[in-house]
């Protein structure tokens, strides 16, 4: 069997320096764009269709203490993916049996439904070419191999590659480790909601992950799942009951006789 | 030559098509997208990309005439007691018991009946399909809301129709010819749709 890989990323040692940010534009051949400046170090403000890997930077008061946190963000590779279970076209989002979840654009039709169906509003629609766009998790290098390019780029190991239980053993004792350290509230969120998410965190902070721009208790939305379960059913229900009802009515019950034959 | 009452005007048939036709256009591109096993249908109309394109605009198209119909007959449309009546004993009208069913107006309570879900449908598609047509611009909220409104009215508005086209070929002889020519006979008239046959005749 072929083991399911993951990225661990452990936010108490990242700097900010958005080395990762570079490596995935330049490894995915992907355009610059020209950052703004508010103030802050969030030079680019949210992920773009060129632009898949992003580092957030909050700046919270927690318990009286001011935090400057970082986390990067990204396609989180979900186990149960949204993504996924909202797209229409077959074949358009494919999970790798390695874990990773790909966009394969010759059949993406560009409807925009997996933006909606992904719990960590990662998908980005490119006016351009009306296909969707986010990481791959370097599914090409992987495959050849190689560690994605994120991970080879960060100079604080706090970038991992490796396997899926690998990651969550080292990501679990890094936990201990810190709470033992003095930081009460560390732990590893790894999105349980969707079955698990094949990006794992470490985080100071792991009762509060939106405050690092991350959602509390992600989970596909529930009317996704309502509309692409139950919705089916009676949908189907309907057409194919209509369809068969016509029919057995036009056998049992038939034409109201015209009244009208003579003048027909 | 045998007698015969303009059932409805050149506008209203001409209207009743276009509207038919926009309808098939978009319930049958839609549904390419209803399920993975539906997705032939998309290679029927030119492919995914061409139906992600042009299904939001048959479906414009289709709310457009829509909306002129409904400005044309929602008068017409009003139920009143008899219709009621008519409702209450519409299991005897779709078993051919004619007997105890109201005398029918212009339009009867079933016709009405479809009229108002199709015109609630397509306000609630045209609202949901906006939506969808172009998620970049488009709050999470209305986003999640609008993908399961839009194939919850299509699926009213297509079971109606399914109906609708049983009735109108199959079951109602001379329906479609009144649809397609404008004319029925009296005798027909005054079976199907008695009191409007008595309004007319008071004229
Ligand atoms: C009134 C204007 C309408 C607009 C703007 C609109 C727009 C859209 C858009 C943007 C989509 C997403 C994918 C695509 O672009 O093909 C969609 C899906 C769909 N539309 Fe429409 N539409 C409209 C009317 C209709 C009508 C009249 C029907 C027929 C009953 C219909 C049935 C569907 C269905 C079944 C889907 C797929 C739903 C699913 O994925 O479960 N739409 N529509
Ligand atoms: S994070 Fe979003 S895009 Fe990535 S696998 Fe999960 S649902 Fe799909
Ligand atoms: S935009 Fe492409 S990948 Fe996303 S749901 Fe639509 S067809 Fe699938």
């Amino acid at each position: 069997m072929i083991e399911t890989v993951a990225k661990l990323v452990d936010t108490t040692l990242c700097i900010g320096c958005k080395a990762c940010e570079v490596a995935c534009q330049e490894w995915n051949d992907q355009e610059f764009t020209t950052g703004v400046f508010r103030n802050t170090y969030q030079t680019l403000p949210d992920l773009a269709p060129n632009f898949w890997n992003l580092i957030k930077f909050s700046e919270h008061d927690i318990n009286g203490e001011q935090h400057w946190l970082m986390a990067k963000y990204q396609c989180m590779h979900c186990a149960d993916a949204g993504c996924i279970k909202a797209c229409p076209a077959p074949g358009a989002i494919v999970r790798r049996p390695n874990g990773i979840v790909d966009f394969v654009h010759e059949n993406c039709i560009g409807c925009g439904y997996c933006i909606t169906g992904c719990p960590f509003d990662v998908p980005r629609l490119s006016p351009k070419t009306r296909k969707v766009y986010k990481c791959t998790l370097c599914s090409d290098r992987v495959a050849a191999g190689l560690e994605p390019a994120c991970i080879k780029t960060c100079p604080t190991n706090c970038l991992t590659f490796g396997s899926r239980n690998d990651l969550k053993f080292l990501a679990e004792k890094r936990a201990e480790e810190l709470r033992k350290d003095g930081l009460a509230n560390a732990g590893v969120y790894d999105g349980p909601g969707v079955g698990g998410t094949n990006v794992l965190y470490v985080l100071k902070h792991a009762d509060r992950p939106q405050d690092y721009g991350l959602p509390k208790d992600p989970r596909i939305p529930w009317t996704v799942s309502l509309w692409k379960g139950p919705l089916k059913w009676l949908g189907n229900t309907v057409f194919f009951g209509g369809l068969l009802a016509a029919l057995v009515h036009y056998i049992k019950v038939g034409p109201k006789e015209a009244h009208d034959e003579a003048e027909n | 030559m045998k007698q015969r009452i303009e059932r409805f005007t050149s506008t209203e048939r001409i209207a009743h098509w276009m509207v038919a036709l926009s309808f098939l256009y978009s319930a049958l591109t839609g549904l390419a997208l209803w399920s993975h096993r539906m997705f032939w249908l998309a290679a029927v109309f030119g492919g995914g990309e061409t139906v992600r394109g042009w299904h939001p605009i048959g479906g414009i198209v289709f709310a457009l005439l829509l909306a002129f119909i409904f400005r044309n007959w929602a008068a017409q449309m009003k139920l009143d007691a008899d219709d009621r009546r008519w409702l209450a004993v519409s299991h005897k009208y779709a078993m051919n018991q004619e007997e105890g069913v109201p005398a029918a107006g212009r339009f009867n309570a079933g016709q009405k009946m479809l009229f108002w879900l199709q015109s609630s449908s397509a306000l609630l598609l045209f609202a949901s399909g906006l939506v969808l047509w172009f998620p970049e611009w488009m709050p999470r909220g209305l986003r999640l809301a609008a993908v399961l409104l839009h194939p919850v009215a299509a699926v009213a508005s297509i079971g109606g129709i399914i109906v609708h086209i049983y009735m109108t070929t199959l079951v109602v002889p001379g329906a479609l010819r009144a649809m397609a020519r404008g004319w029925v006979t009296p005798r027909w008239a005054a079976s199907h749709h008695a009191k409007w046959y008595r309004d007319l005749d008071r004229r």
